[in-house]
């Protein structure tokens, strides 16, 4: 049994080296990483990290939104057995940065830079992965993500074998302590989610979420690594909607918030109260007993409707923190779709309507 | 403003213009130098469009000439310029609202395409990489302007401050060396004045486009602008950089107005 999220990985590439492993968006295009290029990837992602002073026991900082190169530097990070610590863009986090005067940082792009920029305490590496906007010249630290490997000669160490080396650390908003997170905390937590869940290697997850938030580290990437399934990544935050319909997942993972977002985005699109469409609707979406109505409500509203927020696939809905507002609840109910958290299963038949304990709090 | 030879990407000398003895522009002469963004100023119906459209070789100047890129030419047509790399939008919207905004961006790589129409209709030779690369280059603009949440929408049905985006993107698309822009800004609110702007000092920073707008905001023409020209009746008033201009007493008194002494109102 693997004791670290790069061994995870490894025996993915291993068994299952040629299966898709990630799926990305870039300029308009899906493009695919099977598990043995992307554990190609973070080896040379690591070595290239090693080669400019990171080591077991150091900290990579992340600002940025859910990418796929944030998480392959992120895996590097911990090959070496350093831990991950994780920060959303569209906050302000100069008093954080300030405090924890970061040495290896990967910035997404200029309003990140600056946001470190900002700070006493210079990284000793400054990364960025959207260069637009940002002089280079002017700062000796910064550099591309793009060409972090490049002159890279040397082999990257075996990956950390320690299941008690912190993979990744939260910061909670204010000045509370931070949370940690282990390898093997991860693991165990993921195994258990997994069977659980039934998760297999055919599991289409959707990783639409920034990153800094614990709860992705735990349902997703740790249940990514031991499953084995495929993760896919928007093209970015504002397309995420058009490209779940395009990929179908049938594994996502989601806030209140954001179920809620995505009912108000369905909700505005329905037919105006008063019309015979609007009826129609309403028909179809109250619960039923009736199998006759059941199944015309299925196939004339429920089922479009599935396909327009491209959850028509969707087996495993996962919540992070508090449970969905009663009206979100009653909507995503009628579609079937009933998000669960750590303690309650994803699919029980009542509504999730009750308050539901934090993820951080759950494990 | 003085521009030394080898760094004017643009230069009109003399440009005179006028519709049936309405004289639209008179005797106008500026430089543009290469990497710079200059704006062209003044009241309504004081030949700005009319200087662009004689730029890109819409209308032909009665007399004077314009240089580009060192080449003097009495006469250049539109597709002429296009191809020289001069690419603009418009006062009023002019893409196509019935095709999709990728759709729209590509019809700016048109000049790009080296297949014939019976390759691209059949889908044979060059055509098939050709389109490949085509889409690429239009999606590169279109992340660029942020604009790949609607990639396939309808330009129709999108709201005016994104129809002007994707309407620069589609100039953005042909690669231009020299890009006018025709009050890229009109009608928007100032959170989209502000994104605009800001697009245009990526796309003059990020690909080292020569830009020639025309605004009316006098704010975001002194905040984005290295260079303004003021015209009033179609004659050239003013010429320099922001703060030069700011303090020309006859763009105060011209086009800023200046306040009246209490002898001139009895």
């Amino acid at each position: 049994m693997t004791q670290t999220l790069p061994q995870a990985l490894l025996l993915q590439a291993e068994t299952r080296g040629s299966a898709i492993a990630l799926r990305y968006k870039r300029l308009g295009i899906w493009h695919v990483r099977s598990w043995s290029e992307l554990a190609e990837d973070v080896s040379r992602l690591a070595a290239a990290l090693h080669q400019r002073g990171f080591s077991r026991g150091d900290d990579l900082l992340i600002i940025s939104q859910a990418r796929s190169e944030a998480l392959l530097l992120a895996l590097a990070a911990q090959w070496l057995g350093g831990s991950v610590t994780l920060l959303d863009p569209e906050l302000d986090n100069r008093p954080l940065l300030t405090r924890l005067k970061p040495a290896f940082v990967l910035a997404e792009a200029l309003d990140a830079v600056q946001q470190v920029r900002s700070i006493d305490t210079p990284p000793r590496v400054l990364l960025f992965l959207d260069g637009r906007g940002l002089n280079t010249a002017e700062d000796r630290a910064l550099n591309a993500y793009a060409e972090l490997s490049v002159g890279v000669t040397t082999d990257a160490p075996a990956p950390v074998s320690d299941s008690a080396a912190t993979a990744f650390v939260f910061h909670p908003a204010g000045l509370g302590q931070p949370q940690r997170l282990s390898h093997g905390q991860l693991l165990d937590g993921a195994r258990k989610l997994v069977a659980r869940e039934s998760l297999s290697a055919s599991e289409e997850a959707l990783a639409a979420r920034v990153f800094a938030a614990s709860g992705q580290a735990r349902y997703l990437l740790a249940p990514w690594l031991s499953a084995g399934f495929c993760l896919n990544f928007p093209e970015a935050l504002a397309t995420r909607d058009t490209d779940r319909r395009e990929l179908g997942p049938t594994l996502v993972l989601g806030t209140r918030e954001s179920y809620a977002r995505l009912e108000f985005w369905a909700r505005e699109r329905l037919p105006l109260p008063g019309t015979f469409s609007h009826r129609l609707y309403r028909w179809a979406m109250v619960p039923e007993v009736n199998s006759v109505r059941r199944w015309l409500g299925h196939w004339l509203i429920r089922r479009p409707l599935l396909d327009v927020l491209g959850m028509s696939r969707l087996r495993v809905p996962l919540l992070v923190g508090p449970a969905l507002s009663p009206e979100s609840a009653e909507f995503f109910g009628a579609l079937g779709i009933r998000p669960g958290n750590w303690q309650e299963p994803s699919t029980p038949r009542a509504l999730v309507d009750a308050p539901a304990l934090l993820i951080s709090q759950s494990v | 403003m003085s521009a030394t030879t080898e760094s004017v990407l643009l230069r009109l000398d003399d440009i005179s213009l006028s519709f049936k003895g309405v004289k639209a522009i008179t005797s106008i002469s500026f430089a543009v130098k290469a990497g710079e963004i200059c704006a062209l100023i003044g009241p309504n119906g004081a030949g700005k469009s009319s200087l662009l459209n004689v730029i890109n070789g819409v209308y032909q100047a009665q007399s004077g000439s314009v240089s580009y890129a060192g080449q003097t030419r009495r006469r250049m047509r539109p597709h002429q310029a296009a191809e020289r790399g001069i690419a603009r939008t418009f006062q009023n919207i002019a893409l196509f609202k019935g095709m999709s905004v990728l759709d729209n961006v590509l019809t700016g790589r048109n000049l790009k395409r080296r297949s014939s129409w019976v390759e691209q209709m059949l889908r044979l030779g060059r055509a098939p990489r050709e389109d490949d690369e085509q889409r690429r280059h239009a999606e590169k603009v279109i992340e660029f302007l942020r604009i790949h949440p609607w990639r396939h929408v309808l330009v129709g049905k999108l709201p005016y401050g994104l129809q002007k985006r994707v309407e620069l993107a589609r100039a953005l698309a042909a690669e231009p060396e020299l890009l006018l822009l025709d009050e890229p800004m009109a009608g928007m609110n100032a959170q989209e004045k502000g994104e605009m702007s800001q697009f245009i000092r990526d796309i003059n920073r990020e690909f080292g486009t020569t830009v020639v707008l025309i605004e009316h905001d006098i704010g975001v023409v002194m905040g984005l602008c290295d260079h303004v020209v003021v015209l009033d009746y179609g004659r050239k008033i003013g010429d320099g950089t922001p703060e030069q201009v700011r303090a020309n007493p006859d763009v105060i008194a011209a086009y800023l107005g200046t306040r009246r002494t209490r002898t001139e109102r009895h």
